[in-house]
């Protein structure tokens, strides 16, 4: 449904999306992570048809993103910050979103009683937008960009401004739309990410770094063994048998006294268990010990640079 | 068409619901009530020449006051992120927003028509010439809110259109003024191309057609201008 390849967007010499390449499918949430400045909103651009790619096609429903006009009538797009008309109700806001995406007016009365049920805005039909706190005027954002029934949605941060309740229902929401509707949805939040989508993907710097479901990716990044053990005093003597046994065992001071990171690039070594005998051996005494897991965030962080 | 209306409707209700509306419609129905009781009294005839003549200089105060959020603030808050992902034309914009300022220029206008009805209850008033009069009073009107349609177009402030556009007609109108002060080519040029010296020539109640003419050429190469400017903007 959503397709893109080799997508370039240059902003005077630098790029701020590079050779991006990936598909959502029909049915399908996908997840667009990355720091901040990674290009996620650029992406969204292009793919609405805010701003043309540099280089490189994209098509939505099958159409190419040349055919701007049909694009638009298939893609429902909230932008960053969802913004809105502040001195129009909340109701005329979406009267005017629909109007311009062609309903009649039969129909729009519908969709709007419809969508504004789904997002939660019966109270405040009537109220001004400029009154309205963030969270609200977000489901407005949401609302307005469903209106049309569009096949594919396109949400830049969803749920920034809400609290943990309306995030809930919005997830819930997403979930719902995206059992028959094309959802790229981007965002910083890593376990919203993980309980929304089906796939994600991770860019960097405007390129792909890595792209699956969130179990792939955990996978991925949980080929290799990782203990964390502090120890009473000094010891670096203890892991010097260990290093002999396991060539490539890396042993790293951590940020506490005594204490240290091993890491070995084979997974599901007894790192703790030789530790413990090598502790013993050298009547080094043992505080604690920890046996790591990789999470979705270390592999965010390993992957956007944000551990060196 | 629709999606033309539905952009003149918004701005209307956002006209309406605002005081910026209210207060630039007060300030200038008491502005041309002075400018037409003073004239009247002073010459002490049922015309309407005082009032015309001054409309010039008293539309360009007000017609950038009422267009100078109109794009400006649609590229500050985000809107127009929102309208340029809508399946409509960069030109359904500018001419939503060209069709709801005209609708508020021609009621202001139209709420003026108060004083020649009164003036015809106590004496002869012209009535080709005060036809003639309004049509040139529109037209012109047209002209200034196309160029400071442009100057919204220009930035995300709202303040710096106002300005912008302001200085735009105060230069039009300021060359037209000063005419004599040029040779006599740039004098026959300003004669043909300002929009002040045809809306003049139209006030003797002759309707040219090459005065009409160059209202609506003026009118069309602003919002061609406004056009290419928004288009430059969303494809950038």
């Amino acid at each position: 449904m959503i397709k893109a390849d080799q997508l370039c967007r240059k902003f005077g010499e630098t790029y701020a999306v590079e050779a991006l390449s990936f598909q959502v499918r029909r049915g399908e949430v996908m997840g667009l992570l990355g720091p901040n400045g990674a290009g996620k909103s650029t992406t969204m651009k292009m793919l609405t048809c805010f701003l043309p790619p540099s280089s490189g096609e994209a098509s939505i429903a099958g159409l190419s993103l040349q055919d701007s006009l049909e694009v638009r009538r298939k893609v429902g797009y909230l932008p960053e910050n969802a913004p809105s008309y502040s001195d129009l109700d909340v109701r005329s806001q979406l009267k005017f979103v629909g109007t311009m995406h062609g309903l009649q007016a039969a129909t729009l009365t519908d969709r709007i009683s419809e969508m504004g049920r789904a997002c939660g805005l019966d109270q405040v039909m009537h109220r001004r937008i400029d009154e309205l706190s963030k969270g609200f005027r977000q489901r407005v954002g949401l609302a307005a960009s469903m209106l049309h029934d569009p096949d594919c949605l396109i949400f830049d941060e969803p749920t920034t401004g809400l609290d943990p309740n309306q995030i809930v229902e919005i997830r819930h929401l997403i979930r719902r739309l995206g059992e028959k509707k094309t959802v790229l949805l981007s965002s910083h939040v890593l376990p919203e990410v993980e309980a929304v989508c089906d796939r994600m993907m991770i860019i960097d710097r405007g390129r792909l770094q890595v792209i699956g479901t969130p179990a792939e990716l955990a996978r991925q990044a949980e080929g290799e063994s990782l203990l964390h053990v502090r120890f009473k005093a000094l010891a670096d003597g203890v892991f010097e048998q260990l290093v002999q046994t396991f060539p490539e065992l890396e042993v790293k001071g951590g940020d506490v006294p005594f204490s240290y990171t091993l890491t070995h690039p084979e997974p599901d070594l007894p790192l703790a268990e030789q530790v413990f005998h090598a502790a013993v051996a050298s009547e080094a005494v043992i505080l604690e010990m920890q046996s790591k897991q990789t999470t979705l965030e270390d592999i965010f962080r390993k992957l956007t640079g944000g551990e060196q | 068409m629709n999606r033309i209306m539905a952009i003149s409707w918004k701005e209307w209700r956002v006209a309406m619901d605002t005081p910026l509306g209210y207060v630039v419609a007060v300030a200038f129905l008491l502005a041309a009530g002075f400018f037409f009781g003073n004239h009247l009294f002073l010459v002490g005839q049922a015309e309407m020449r005082g009032y015309f003549s001054v409309m010039p200089l008293l539309l360009m105060f007000f017609i950038p006051a009422m267009t100078m959020r109109m794009l400006s603030d649609e590229q500050r808050s985000g809107t127009f992120e929102l309208l340029a992902t809508m399946p409509i034309r960069t030109i359904d914009i500018v001419l939503g927003k060209f069709v709801a300022v005209m609708l508020q220029v021609s009621v202001l206008l139209a709420l003026t028509l108060f004083y020649p009805a009164t003036l015809a209850l106590i004496g002869n008033l012209d009535g080709g010439q005060l036809v003639a009069g309004y049509l040139a009073l529109w037209l012109l009107a047209a002209a200034y809110v196309t160029i400071s349609l442009y100057a919204s177009a220009l930035t995300d402030h709202a303040v710096v259109a106002y300005v912008i556009g302001f200085g735009m007609l105060f230069g039009l109108f300021i060359t037209t003024q000063a005419m004599v002060t040029f040779s006599p080519a740039s004098q026959d040029f300003i004669t043909a191309l300002s929009p002040i010296t045809h809306y003049q020539l139209m006030l003797r109640g002759v309707i040219g057609l090459n005065d009409i003419g160059l209202f609506i050429s003026t009118t069309a190469l602003f919002l061609a201008l406004t056009w290419f400017q928004l288009e430059r903007r969303r494809w950038r």
